[in-house]
């Protein structure tokens, strides 16, 4: 059913050099991992995977919240009001015992695509 | 002089009429800040580091878009609004609008262009009202002695118009506006009616209650009560 107010869907990542599907489908095992190793806030998380891929994977930096809230709300994660050094609020979120079980799931499955993709590739030079 | 709390301030307003709720709009704040301060410290003026920090975060209505699916995918939260009845009122799809009904939409949106406003909020559907040939809407209007030129006048009181920009194809709607076109529709489906009139805008307008179009008519001295009795006392004049 089309709605008058039906906002057009802007995907949630900017053109990158990772094509925006693969962003999108790798935003919640990173974030899952990320957080595993201790509790952090949007602003440094987004920092971090961009430092980590060397800027080839870019959220348009807003959209991380949704999927953060998201996260939450199905018990992967919980959240709490801090300060910054400077005193800044900030919201820091931490991964919960579900979210080490998704990520453990996310990582099982996205090996074994990277196998079988591995697998594929060398056999095309034998 | 560039004022980076008031732009700061402006950026909120902007995210508030797009829907953002407070509770993710300080997260967000929280995070421009961050960037405006990063931007700095890398050697930008306050106003390039808020205007990258901003453009960084994303525009209102795509950031609205995407907080919307997070209410989409919590199903108890979908269960409960449900058995409370909170989601009784559907929204209107545009072909539940006659075509009156939807000339006045798009004049809406061209006063909300008008005003270099990226949303549409009450007072634009107030004026493309105001602006759509209803016999029913002007015969009830010229009663009430509410006049096009003093409505703007009013409106200008309430909201400003914005800095100059790019329009949008797809300006959205305020949240009260949204409620007020629902309202709209109940309203057209309490009259028998099978689509909605210019009429059952207004209507809605009233019943939405808080709206800056329901504060002008209010500082217009018009009782509310009123225009929905003139309303009734013409739709059922005409014999619809």
């Amino acid at each position: 059913m089309k709605f008058v107010f039906d906002i057009h869907r802007v995907s949630m990542y900017r053109a990158s050099m990772i094509r925006k599907e693969l962003v999108a489908a790798s935003a919640e095992p990173l974030i899952l991992s990320l957080l595993a190793k201790g509790e952090s806030y949007g602003y440094a998380i987004i920092q971090e995977i961009k430092e980590r891929s060397g800027g080839k994977l870019q959220w348009t930096d807003g959209m991380l919240y949704p999927v953060l809230h998201r996260m939450e709300r199905r018990g992967l994660l919980k959240s709490r009001w801090g300060e910054s050094e400077s005193g800044r609020k900030r919201k820091y979120y931490s991964i919960k015992k579900d979210g080490k079980a998704a990520m453990a799931k996310h990582y099982e499955q996205w090996s074994l695509v990277n196998a079988v993709l591995s697998g594929l590739n060398k056999e095309q030079y034998v | 002089m560039f004022d980076l709390e008031e732009s700061i301030a402006q950026w909120r307003r902007q995210m508030l009429v797009a829907g953002i709720k407070t509770k993710s709009l300080d997260e967000l704040e929280s995070h421009l800040r961050e960037e405006v301060e990063k931007q700095i410290k890398a050697g930008q003026k306050p106003k390039q580091a808020f205007e990258i920090a901003a453009e960084e975060i994303g525009r209102p209505a795509m950031l609205k878009a995407e907080f919307a699916k997070v209410a989409e995918t919590w199903p108890v939260w979908k269960k409960l609004r449900k058995l409370l009845g909170f989601n009784e009122i559907p929204s209107p799809a545009l072909i539940d609008f006659a075509t009156v009904g939807r000339r006045t939409l798009e004049l809406a949106a061209v006063e909300a262009r008008t005003f270099r406003h990226d949303f549409i909020g009450t007072e634009h559907l107030l004026l493309g009202l105001l602006k759509s040939e209803s016999t029913i809407v002007s015969k009830v209007m010229r009663s009430l002695g509410v006049e096009e030129k003093t409505v703007r006048i009013e409106i200008a009181k309430f909201v400003p118009g914005g800095p100059a920009h790019e329009g949008s194809l797809n300006t959205p709607y305020t949240p009260r506006a949204k409620n007020a076109l629902r309202l709209a529709g109940k309203e057209a489906r309490a009259l028998g009616q099978p689509q909605i009139n210019p009429e059952h805008i207004l209507l809605g307008l009233i019943r939405e209650g808080d709206g800056v179009a329901w504060r002008v008519l209010k500082n217009l001295k018009i009782h509310i009560e009123n225009v929905r009795e003139e309303i009734l006392r013409e739709t059922g004049r005409a014999g619809l």
